[in-house]
């Protein structure tokens, strides 16, 4: 058990170091911040100043290893932008990010399993094809019509939610509900075949013969044996959500640190760029490493293997 | 029934009609409203007020300047400064307004107002560190400023300034401890009607009435800035009731009824056109763009309310516009246009090089399908465009010179705007040999220019307009094709009148509410 946490925290080391050189090196391939923080007529004495200040007057390499050294000691420098260190922006940001992908997440894998279950149990017969077909709509629907048709509908037309921000949990529900369709959609169909494979099972029909009731079959025998595909297709969704549910932050204005990656890179922040990324990084290295404990606790052949 | 029923029925009616004229025009006390905008300002300092996402929060309502443009006509009116007036050639003084307060309870005076406008400047350092103002381009030869006495600010410019007054409209004035530093201010303090109160980056800015207000208290108390980017969420935000102003709407999501109103900002699109790369090296070539799209059609159905054909540089109330221009020689003519990129190419100018239509995913809402108009127009009389649409700072590097070596021939797209009614403010950085965003380069241009900008009134009206003359209808680097409507949205019992000024400083102290 050690020794493969160990394996995996290294390998997420690497890739975590990995993802911070080609941020770092591609961000200023994009140009660079001063073409947007000084206007017309910035005199050269400005230029060189700003540039000292944010060590851009370094060469290249020299730039990337006074970062390392410093992002080693936790120190990501400030936002050229907001007058504040950049990882206290991340950080800042990083709660609300956590909170929706955590509900979105819960929402989408409940739901799966329910429809999913019983669209196995009925499979090929009617409740099999129209969750079917709703789990095919809801995996096809781009996310940015979505949102903006539920804003007009549930905020606008019928005024039963608000249309925007983060004010109350009523401004929870359309985020949650634009983030969550997608996953929903396939996880449902995942959940489906799993399901279909372990129901037509020789120990289930064995089951079914001995008595079991179908809803205990279903949820207590069942789920548990088709749940390894679940959770790497649901692991995979949930750190996309990590990543920051860009749509959902720009239309609904929610906080989050999808919107704040975005503005840091119009606005060429560099520091808040590199801050947020590595704690995006961490976020999901840490998530697959709770996905791969899950797998152990589910299935125990993994850690024989 | 009695007489005395009788009047007590009549004194009840006219009680109940009178409660009820009162209520459906009372005037709530101390209302809150919301606005939504569509970016986050980037800076809240003073000296940062040049963007419209900056100004349109801070202008006006935190901050104000010595003097103020007046969006009716164009004309200048004190605010801070009382009066002013040139004592020499050089030199200019400003009687500033006594008995004005900053939120922070300090007075203003000539030498906070001095120190305002020399940490403005571009180069100006302090304590060795550079500042680094977006406002500084409304002062682009140095100036010296200085504290006369309490009252009166003392300004010494190096070259002989006639507007150094309209400049200062745009120069907002901030309190003394910001000016101690080079470093950007997260809390503002100005002498406006509105006080800073929190901002929460990301999501709002509030701002509260300023009770030591120098001049008439405003009626809405507090103010909510929140930032929509999506112009259906602002649009949809009025009519569910969760804000009471929306700025920059869309056509497609206007209302026809008196909540939508407009406004027009002296807003232009144009397009600029690298005359020393083909295909755009001909002027029958340059000629031949304008002619070749339909202005009218384009605008008319792909803007709607939200524009108007146009030919010229600047708006109407700029005096570097011309307004009897005759546009003939420009307006739409496709055989004419054909006619003229083959007399060019018999003349051996390659006219089938491709070029690059450049413009911002964000010049104004739909514009996209604009460009594409564009495009097709100039392919159906034989030229070779391709659409480029990318964000601000890669958009840039199309603007402004040096342009990189080796760039593409290209088409650039702006939407520019003059709200100072002054066309010093446009001409010298986009139509002269060394403007930082021109293409052009014609001496004669460049005379009147420099010309203009010493002149005065009327005589520096007619050299900018004699330079338009020979930018639209000699060089043709630099064309309109639409002037800009903007829109915006007003809750229910919101009185705003939209102003040329709107689209920078939207004064919450000119917004009234009636229940």
């Amino acid at each position: 058990m050690v020794t493969f946490l160990r394996g995996r925290l290294l390998s997420g080391a690497v890739t975590l170091i990995g993802v911070v050189v080609m941020v770092f090196f591609l961000a200023r391939l994009t140009g660079s911040p001063i073409d947007l923080f000084f206007p017309e007529g910035g005199t050269e004495a400005q230029i060189r100043a700003f540039e000292q200040a944010y060590g851009l007057d370094q060469p290249l390499y020299k730039q990337f290893l006074i970062f390392l050294g410093n992002a080693a000691q936790g120190d990501f420098g400030d936002s050229i932008w907001q007058q504040r260190p950049a990882m206290e922006a991340a950080l800042s940001e990083m709660p609300m990010t956590l909170a929706l992908a955590g509900i979105a997440m819960v929402v989408s894998v409940v739901t799966a399993v329910i429809l999913g279950s019983i669209a196995a149990a009925y499979r090929f017969r009617r409740p099999d094809r129209i969750i079917t077909i709703l789990s095919l709509i809801a995996g096809s629907v781009p996310v940015f019509w979505f949102a903006i048709v539920s804003i007009l509908i549930f905020a606008i037309q019928l005024q039963w939610l608000p249309t925007s921000g983060s004010y109350s949990w009523k401004s929870w529900i359309l985020p949650v509900a634009t983030i969550s369709l997608s996953p929903i959609g396939v996880l449902t169909q995942v959940v489906r075949g799993a399901m279909i494979d372990v129901l037509t099972s020789g120990y289930v029909r064995n089951a079914r013969a001995r008595g079991f009731g179908s809803l205990r079959l279903i949820f207590r025998h069942s789920l548990r044996n088709a749940a390894l595909p679940i959770i790497a297709v649901a692991g995979d969704i949930a750190a996309s959500k990590l990543n920051g549910a860009v749509i959902v932050s720009v239309v609904f204005a929610f906080p989050g640190i999808g919107r704040l990656i975005v503005g840091a890179i119009m606005a060429r922040d560099f520091p808040v760029l590199q801050a947020s990324i590595v704690l995006v990084g961490l976020a999901i290295i840490t998530l697959n490493l709770l996905i791969d404990i899950i797998y152990m606790i589910v299935d125990p052949r993994v850690r024989l293997s | 029934m009695t007489f005395s029923a009788q009047i007590l029925r009549t004194s009840a009616i006219a009680i109940l009609a009178v409660a009820g004229m009162s209520s459906a025009y009372a005037t709530p006390i101390d209302p809150a409203i919301t606005v939504a905008v569509a970016v986050e300002p980037d800076s809240l300092d003073s000296c940062d007020t040049q963007p419209a996402q900056n100004a349109n929060i801070a202008r006006g309502n935190i901050y104000q300047s010595l003097t103020h443009v007046k969006p009716e006509d164009g004309k200048l009116e004190p605010l801070l400064a009382e009066s002013w007036s040139q004592t020499g050639d050089l030199v200019w003084e400003f009687k500033l307004r006594p008995n004005v307060k900053f939120h922070d309870g300090s007075a203003f005076d000539a030498k906070t107002a001095a120190a305002n406008v020399m940490r403005t400047q571009a180069g100006f350092e302090i304590d060795g560190k550079a500042t680094a103002c977006l406002n500084s381009g409304q002062i682009p030869e140095p100036v010296q400023a200085e504290a006369a006495d309490d009252l009166t600010l003392r300004v010494t410019t190096t070259h002989p300034d006639p507007i150094l007054p309209l400049r200062f409209s745009y120069i907002d004035i901030g309190g003394m401890e910001t000016q101690k530093t080079a470093q950007k201010t997260t809390r503002p303090v100005g002498t406006g009607p509105y006080r800073f109160v929190e901002r929460i980056q990301g999501q709002h800015i509030k701002l509260t009435r300023f009770d030591d207000y120098w001049s008439e208290a405003p009626q809405v108390k507090d103010v909510t800035y929140v930032y929509r980017s999506d112009p259906a969420v602002r649009a949809g935000m009025i009519t569910a009731g969760e804000a009471q102003i929306a700025t920059a709407i869309s056509a497609q999501h206007a209302t026809k009824d008196d909540r939508t109103v407009e406004f027009k900002d002296n807003r232009i699109v144009l397009y600029r056109l690298r005359h020393d790369k083909e295909p755009f090296v001909d002027p029958r070539v340059r000629q031949a763009v304008s002619k070749a799209i339909d202005r009218d059609t384009l605008v008319e159905v792909l803007m709607g309310r939200t524009g108007g054909p146009w030919y010229q540089m600047l708006g109407p109330q700029v005096n570097g516009y011309i307004s009897n221009f005759d546009s003939s020689s420009l307006s739409f003519d496709p055989d004419g246009a054909r006619e003229l990129i083959a007399a060019a190419k018999a003349d051996g100018h390659d006219v089938e090089t491709e070029f690059l239509i450049v413009t911002k995913t964000d010049l104004f809402p739909g514009s996209n399908e604009f460009v594409q108009a564009i495009a097709q127009y100039l392919q159906e009389v034989g030229l070779k465009p391709r659409i480029l649409s990318i964000e601000m700072t890669a958009w840039r590097t199309y603007l402004r010179q040096p342009f990189p070596e080796g760039q593409q021939s290209n088409m650039l797209m702006i939407s520019h705007d003059n709200t100072s009614g002054d066309a010093s403010f446009s001409y010298p950085r986009y139509i002269t040999c060394k403007g930082t965003n021109s293409s052009t380069c014609n001496t004669e241009v460049d005379r009147l220019i420099k010309e203009a900008d010493a002149a005065q009134a009327d005589q520096r009206a007619q050299l900018y307009q004699e330079a338009a003359k020979i930018l639209h209808l000699d060089e043709m680097t630099m064309e309109g094709v639409a002037e800009q409507v903007q829109l915006m949205m007003l809750g229910r019992g919101i009185n705003y009148k939209p102003n040329p000024l709107t689209g920078i400083e939207i004064l919450i102290s000119d917004v009234t509410v009636t229940d």
